[in-house]
């Protein structure tokens, strides 16, 4: 990935700055750039109170049942934690200036807010308006049938939300995150023992399908990988 | 003088071409272009770049510092540079360096200059070497060639070295053996110095005789067998897949990489059809270690399990569920000799680090293998070092996680 600083010296130099390449291609010992993994449970953006709100909204996202571990118990919570803190957490790869306009629905999130600020904004302004309707009663102590109630309403546009955070456009950003975390690589935080890939059947990060092409109709036989392999790879006794 | 001169043109255009050479003949007199051409010919087989040449720097203007396990040696500057190169020798001077490991100014030289093998070259090989020598472009740079701990810093004590070590030339004719035969002993022995990284070394650091180019460890890779062994050397190689893999840098099923890389692109790949097929013919002849080849470790020890799940998701997509590679491009790992050596140190390297291949005229892809040490944990490389030595039927020791841990510590 070209980062946006070397990007931006291609194009405002006169002269072109990349390598010419003769002979043999080039190549250097430990070229890698691998993920720096996740480890289970970590917690540096969100503060207790609102991991436990945002654990409350994703479990009706994503809620334990006869499919799957609930979103949390995937380790969706660490996985957007994590996202918060990097690169995505501080839009360091997108235009972040003016102007800010409300844009069309296809064109997302046109605001000024990086995804962190919006969630520390979005979650205190659910935790008040929570707070209003039942003092003294977190989210997470609802029912789960009052808990949808409130999800589908921010969902419709119908709850006006303090603070003049856009109670739509929050849910949104939280239900693809949530999804995000089900189903990406478990190195990343999220997918815990690959329960995302399970429930819909996808092999992970294999790269070579060949013996199995002629096999039609026959369930592929092996557990899904992560980029950071899997239990397979363990040895079992011996 | 108008002759003297048109020969004189007709000398440069005919060197110019041979060698693309453009700096101005020092020698005295009228050069003959056979005399020079036999001259970096001699410069091909005997590797001189290969160390005295840096990665990407001026022809033998000094090389890349050479880890031996007695210090660190930096091959010096051999241009015609006369301050910081070898512009004051003589040819007296070059002939003790090449012969008798004594250069000018009676100093010894450290036998990583391959002189014992050198030893065995014809004085008039020596002689054209020089002469070519003169034509290649005086670089000024100045190397510290020995950074060797004391004792080994007191160059006197290579005469006791050479007391142990060193039979002098020159090459002896077997008279029973054909010409193509004593061709190839010729060029492994003397310049092409194989031993030098493929034999084992005796704790002077001398050849161990009795065990002639059966592998050895040197610079955290392990230069395999190359004798006519059917398990480890190349006793399962056609005479053409040796040709082909010194000329090219694949053998179709194998693929260099690691010094013998620059081996093939800086010297091999040089040398004339003849006498890479005189190569193959001796080495093949040679009876090597006559291992027994062991029973494989079995297909459900748990190692094995592990290693083919490792295997299957790391490497197959390449080098074949079945081992066998993709031609000319992907080694091949099922029958390699290289995969089932004696020590593992270059296997483990590869897959922590990546590596790879020769790029040559006839080859020049120059395929990668990517790092793969940043996901795979010791246990896991042993695993499936262990399954791709005992797989297809490969048969070779298995390898131990702490033997990869060594390996990965010296590499960071």
């Amino acid at each position: 990935m070209l980062g946006s600083a070397s990007f931006a010296a291609l194009s405002l130099k006169p002269q072109a700055h990349g390598a010419t390449v003769s002979g043999a291609l080039p190549w250097k010992a430990f070229s890698a750039d691998p993920p720096e993994p996740v480890p289970e449970g970590q917690r540096l953006f969100f503060t207790e109170a609102e991991a436990e709100l945002l654990s409350a909204i994703a479990d009706r996202i994503v809620p334990a049942d006869e499919l799957s571990v609930s979103a949390s118990e995937a380790g969706c919570v660490t996985f957007i934690d994590a996202q918060l803190m990097g690169s995505y957490g501080s839009a360091s790869r997108l235009y972040m200036n003016g102007p800010f306009e409300k844009g069309l629905a296809t064109q997302g999130y046109q605001g000024s807010q990086t995804p962190a600020e919006r969630y520390r904004a979005g979650l205190a302004a659910i935790a008040a308006h929570v707070e209003a309707q039942t003092p003294g009663k977190a989210f997470a102590a609802w029912s789960a049938d009052e808990q949808d109630a409130l999800l589908k309403e921010l969902e419709a546009d119908k709850v006006t939300l303090p603070d003049g955070v856009d109670g739509q456009a929050f849910f949104e950003l939280m239900l693809k995150n949530v999804m995000e975390g089900f189903f990406a690589d478990p190195v990343y935080g999220g997918n815990r023992d690959m329960a995302g890939w399970k429930m819909v059947g996808f092999p992970g990060a294999r790269y070579d399908y060949r013996p199995f092409v002629g096999q039609h109709n026959q369930p592929y036989p092996f557990d899904p990988m992560s980029i950071m392999g899997n239990a397979d790879w363990v040895r079992k006794g011996g | 003088m108008r002759h003297g001169g048109l020969l004189r043109f007709a000398g440069w255009a005919v060197i110019g071409l041979f060698l693309a050479v453009s700096a101005p003949a020092r020698a005295d007199g009228l050069v003959q272009a056979d005399v020079l051409y036999n001259g970096y010919y001699q410069s091909v087989l005997g590797d001189c770049s290969g160390c005295h040449t840096k990665a990407g720097g001026a022809l033998l203007a000094g090389g890349d510092p050479i880890e031996t396990p007695f210090g660190t040696i930096v091959p010096p500057n051999i241009t015609p540079d006369v301050e910081t190169g070898i512009g004051r020798w003589s040819l007296e001077d070059f002939r003790g360096a090449m012969h008798r490991g004594i250069g000018r100014g009676g100093k010894r030289l450290y036998p990583a200059m391959p002189y014992p093998y050198y030893a065995l070259m014809p004085q008039r090989d020596v002689d054209a070497l020089w002469t070519w020598l003169q034509t290649v472009p005086p670089v000024s740079n100045a190397v510290e060639a020995n950074l060797l701990p004391f004792p080994f810093n007191e160059r006197e004590a290579m005469a006791g070295w050479n007391e142990i070590n060193f039979r002098p030339g020159p090459f002896q004719r077997d008279p029973d053996r054909s010409d193509q035969w004593n061709r190839g002993a010729y060029l492994v022995r003397g310049p092409g110095h194989c031993a030098a990284c493929h034999s084992p070394k005796n704790v002077t650091g001398g050849d161990v005789a009795d065990r002639y180019l059966q592998g050895a460890l040197l610079q955290g890779w392990f230069a395999p067998e190359i004798t006519g062994d059917a398990w480890r050397g190349l006793g399962g190689w056609s005479e053409e897949e040796i040709v082909a893999y010194l000329a090219t840098g694949t053998s179709g099923r194998a693929v260099a990489s690691g010094p013998m890389r620059e081996v093939i692109e800086a010297s091999t790949s040089k040398m004339k059809n003849d006498d890479l097929r005189a190569i193959a013919t001796y080495l093949k002849s040679l009876a090597g270690s006559d291992g027994a080849r062991p029973t494989p470790v079995a297909a459900d020890n748990p190692r094995m399990v592990a290693g083919g799940a490792v295997y299957r998701d790391n490497c197959a997509a390449c080098h074949g569920t079945d081992g066998d590679g993709a031609r000319n491009l992907i080694p091949a790992l099922a029958g390699s000799a290289a995969v089932q050596q004696e020590m593992t140190d270059t296997l483990a390297r590869v897959v922590i680090e990546g590596v790879q291949g020769a790029s040559s005229d006839k080859a020049p892809t120059a395929p990668a293998m990517p790092a793969l040490g940043w996901r795979l944990s010791d246990a896991e490389v042993a695993d499936v070092l262990t399954y791709i030595r005992n797989s297809w039927g490969n048969a070779a020791a298995e390898v131990e996680a702490r033997s990869v841990e060594d390996v990965r510590a010296k590499l960071k």
